[in-house]
């Protein structure tokens, strides 16, 4: 409560020195890695699954976004749309008009956007059962390394198949929000901010059913999930379909609200890292704690990036560049959850696999059967 | 040693209940009960391996609750666990070695020869490893590793299975000799109940964590309902 | 020698060091050590600092780099690894607390690139180790002395297991650390002298990683998955598996990308992060106890058996 008090009160300070492009700025960061973490929790809060890989599915959506809605519009208006349409010096001068054809259509744009998502959620998933192959089998860190040589190749990858996504350059995607002309920024922002809702939403009704239990019964014990015959295989898969559909989404709402995709900037660091840093400490399991912890730190990392001359003068004097603390405060943000708030901000409620109310139920229509005490 | 209303047990997991128990010196304390009784978690806790919700361990006037397990051997408590009791990945010597981790160089030698002598059958294996050993070899081998340490009380856990019965005897009569002549005390735990309550002074029945009976060995012995029921001892 | 194998067992002997390390304190601590990715680039950048700023071979700097590593392993362990073992963490965790250490280490090798930039107006952000080299009969001496000294190390660290007290009781308390325990062995030394060595090895891995590739700040972030797979395919329970493993992982990398770019040309060097990965797939379903799991002491009478059966 205290903390959520604070929070409101550095957005207001930050609206009254920084003014409504900051905030936008900080809310645009918010419900992109909300998005992200928020299906991180999913799988590894709820699941139990060592995911390394988040940036796999935020890449397959933000690669998937990059290379083919634009590519359909092209071919739509007779523009070049084959592996030259990610070349930078054709996709220069494609793109923008493309972005002309959306801007003088609000259904045209709307349907680009939600197409570009659902797509991107398909890809998403496909990624997601894709490595749930492995991840049915491995356990803890065996799967963790595995996802995230495999996240460093999608990026390698990228960044060497020049048709995908323009390999070392960026490729451009047209601009849906070009229709509303000056309030691209807000409406982008608001757009975010509905899609983290639904994904709140969706995520807190996932974990509250049947299935949700599930998942927090094979997290916590193998065993005793198989033994009251829930299909662990099938359970594991969903789960990783649903999470990595979700960050893909996030990828792709980077993407689409950005302009460009360069495949270089889906490194582990940012995409992976950063990810785990805010659902540790928001406190994993914890959805509220998610969107508590993405919040702190990316204001935190904001206020630190622009007052860094102020802040960081006297490294400066020795030509370092205080743009390295970043990851100095990734770490030691992950450290100190480590060793002295290991359950977050807003540590996981424990809640039981039957409501109270149940157990009694059952228990009264059962009394005869005590259990016999040697 | 002196064990106050201990709860213990491994995790979140509570095993034992509100344990009283007494090991006066220089004897020998028996404690017998059924499988999963919770024996073995008693002296895990002793040791500083199980986990210690409340309750004290008080050994020589000095509660050393919660110390861990390598201060509790250098203090001289020599514990011979029921599982894992020899590195299988060691030769014989090594693991002798091992087992007097901080004694001198001679007087390492000097001990190794002697828990030699009580188990002759050792000498010929002393350069394989222990993993190779027959189960009952390695069980002598793991009470050899016990005895190295000259200790001041010794925990032993389950001494005789594995042992053919001429071996297991003669194993409790070397323990009979420990208290006798070096005035060992001795903590141990057997499923042979009937010889080790014959050797036994005191004996402590446990059953689901908790003491059911205490008293004399010979109590316990005699009494026909406990001993039948949980020792499966014929009245005589 | 095929011009890939020069630079090729350079790379490998770096990769049996580094993997060794993790496999180490993977056995002793529970922990995958993520760190090693920055240890690795920090006992680069030891041997690159003495070498441009004092002079002389690069190998003279090899003892530093090794002791700076086992330094950085002593603070992970006192401040970072001992408190979350004594509380019995889970194995992830201690593997997102080597991260955090990972990340802060690589803050410190990032300022200190800029540092020496701006002080000594150097350029450490691509660096060529091995222009620095020295020559050995006509050619340069990486390629031989580093595997013998790899070797060495190994040998004594071998002997140090085998013959001394102090190794023993390290074999003893990996195979079974409470029966150490109950002996009266001291487990936090181990574990110690643990992260002492592997983060030695770390950093002499570094070192030796630069005199084959080009050092950048982020040259050990972006081998870490070698080093990983290295240790997965040693079986991650043998140290010497996980030696051999990194070895073999190093030589197979250049050899293939080396074989495959001649046959498909150089689009190929940009899908080297395929090979871990590959690699750790076919360990972990083919054989999942790696190399360690094989039974190589049956495998010449099995193989023989299996020519028979073909013959007759
Ligand atoms: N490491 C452990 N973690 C969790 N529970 C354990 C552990 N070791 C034992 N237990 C449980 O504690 C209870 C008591 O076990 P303990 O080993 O103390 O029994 P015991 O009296 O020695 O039995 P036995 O005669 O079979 O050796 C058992 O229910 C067992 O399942
Ligand atoms: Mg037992």
């Amino acid at each position: 409560m205290i903390i959520t008090l604070l929070v409101l009160a550095v957005l207001a300070y930050i609206f009254f020195t920084g003014g409504v492009p900051l905030l936008l700025t900080i809310l645009l960061d918010f419900a992109i890695f909300s998005i992200v973490t928020l299906s991180l929790n999913l799988e590894v809060g709820h699941t139990g699954i060592s995911q390394f890989g988040r940036v796999i599915a935020v890449i397959a959506g933000a690669f998937a976004v990059g290379a083919v809605p634009g590519r359909l519009l092209a071919w739509f208006m007779g523009l070049p749309h084959g592996a030259e349409y990610a070349d930078d010096a054709v996709n220069y001068t494609v793109v923008p008009k493309l972005t002309e054809l959306l801007a003088s259509s609000v259904v045209l744009s709307v349907a680009f956007l939600l197409f570009s998502l659902i797509l991107a959620a398909v890809c998403g998933a496909l990624v997601g059962w894709l490595t749930s192959r492995p991840a049915i089998r491995l356990k803890e860190a065996y799967l963790g390394i595995s996802l995230l040589a495999f996240g460093d190749l999608m990026m390698w990858v990228g960044h060497n198949w020049e048709p995908l996504v323009g390999g070392t350059t960026a490729v451009f995607i047209p601009d849906p929000f070009r229709v509303v002309w000056a309030y691209r920024f807000p409406a982008a922002v608001g757009t975010a901010l509905v899609l983290v809702f639904l994904t709140y939403v969706l995520v807190r009704r996932l974990t509250k059913s049947p299935f949700g239990r599930a998942l927090n019964m094979i997290r916590d014990s193998d065993v005793a999930a198989a033994v009251c015959g829930k299909d662990m295989v099938k359970l594991r898969t969903y789960s990783l379909m649903i999470g990595s559909a979700l960050a893909a989404v996030g990828g792709a709402f980077y993407v689409i609200y950005a302009g460009t995709c360069t495949a270089v900037g889906f490194t582990r660091l940012t995409w992976t890292f950063w990810p785990w840093a805010y659902m540790m400490l928001g406190g994993i399991g914890s959805d509220v704690g998610i969107l508590l912890g993405v919040l702190v730190l990316v204001v935190a990392r904001t206020l630190i990036l622009i007052n860094r001359t102020t802040l960081f003068g006297f490294l400066m004097a020795w030509g370092i560049d205080p743009m390295w603390l970043e990851y100095a405060l990734l770490g030691l943000v992950i450290i100190v959850v480590v060793l002295f708030m290991p359950h977050g901000l807003v540590p996981a409620k424990v809640e039981p696999v039957l409501p109270v109310e149940r157990v009694r139920q059952v228990a009264e229509r059962r009394p005869s059967e005590q259990p016999d005490s040697a | 040693m002196n064990i106050n209303r201990l709860y213990a047990g491994y995790g979140k997991f509570k095993v034992l209940f509100d344990l009283e128990m007494e090991v006066p010196a220089n004897e020998i304390t028996v404690v017998v009960g059924p499988n999963g009784a919770g024996k073995t978690t008693l002296l895990n806790s002793i040791m500083g391996v199980a986990t210690v919700f409340s309750g004290d361990v008080v050994y020589q006037g000095k509660r050393i609750t919660g110390t861990p397990p390598h201060k509790a051997a250098r203090m001289g408590i020599s514990y011979v666990p029921q599982m894992g009791n020899v590195f299988a990945g060691l030769s014989v010597s090594e693991n002798l070695q091992m087992a007097g981790y901080w004694m001198g160089k001679n007087e390492l030698n000097n001990r190794v020869d002697q828990v030699l002598d009580m188990f002759p059958v050792l000498r010929q294996f002393i350069g394989r490893k222990a993993g190779t050993l027959s189960g009952g070899e390695r069980r002598m081998l793991a009470i050899a590793m016990g005895l190295m340490r000259t200790p001041k009380l010794m925990l032993l856990d389950e001494l005789s299975t594995d042992l053919a019965p001429i071996i297991a005897k003669r194993v409790m009569n070397e323990v009979a000799r420990l208290r006798n002549e070096l005035g060992i005390t001795v903590l141990l735990v057997e499923q042979m109940a009937k010889r080790a309550l014959e050797i036994g002074d005191t004996a402590y029945l446990l059953v689901s964590g908790q003491v059911r009976f205490r008293g004399k060995a010979g109590d316990l012995l005699r009494d026909p309902e406990l001993s039948r029921v949980y020792l499966g001892i014929k009245e005589s | 020698m095929a011009p890939w194998l020069a630079s090729g067992l350079v790379y490998a002997s770096a990769l049996a060091l580094t993997a060794g390390g993790i496999t180490l304190l993977y056995i002793t601590t529970r922990t995958f050590n993520f760190a090693h990715a920055s240890m690795a680039t920090w006992g680069f950048y030891v041997a690159y600092t003495g070498t441009v700023l004092y002079g002389g071979s690069p190998y003279r700097y090899f003892p530093l780099s090794f002791l700076f590593g086992s330094l950085l392993g002593v603070v992970c362990y006192v401040g970072l690894n001992r408190p979350l073992l004594r509380r019995r963490a889970a194995e992830i965790t201690l593997m997102m607390s080597t991260l955090g250490y990972d990340l802060v280490l690589l803050s410190g090798i990032q300022i200190y690139c800029d540092y020496l930039t701006h002080t000594f107006r150097l350029f450490p952000r691509r660096v060529t180790m091995s222009s620095y080299d020295a020559e050995i009969f006509g050619m340069s001496a990486s390629p031989l002395i580093l595997p013998l000294t790899a070797i060495l190390i190994l040998t004594v660290f071998h002997l140090f297991l085998a013959k001394t007290k102090f190794g023993i009781s390290m074999r003893a308390t990996i195979e079974n650390p409470l029966l150490a325990g109950v002996s009266g062995m001291n487990s936090d030394k181990v574990y110690l002298a643990a992260w002492v060595v592997g983060g030695g090895m770390a950093s002499l891995g570094g070192a030796f990683m630069s005199m084959a590739m080009t050092g950048t700040p982020v040259m050990g972030m972006m081998t870490l998955p070698f080093m990983f797979a290295g240790a997965i395919l040693g079986g991650l329970y043998s140290l010497y598996g996980g030696i051999l493993g990194g070895f073999l992982v190093g030589l197979a990398e250049y050899g293939a990308v080396y074989y495959l770019a001649m046959l498909g040309g150089p689009w190929v060097l940009g899908y080297r992060m395929a090979i871990p990965l590959l690699i750790m797939a076919i360990v972990l379903l083919v054989f999942p106890s790696g190399l360690a799991g094989l039974p190589w002491g049956s495998l010449p009478r099995k193989l023989a058996g299996a020519m028979r059966g073909v013959k007759s």
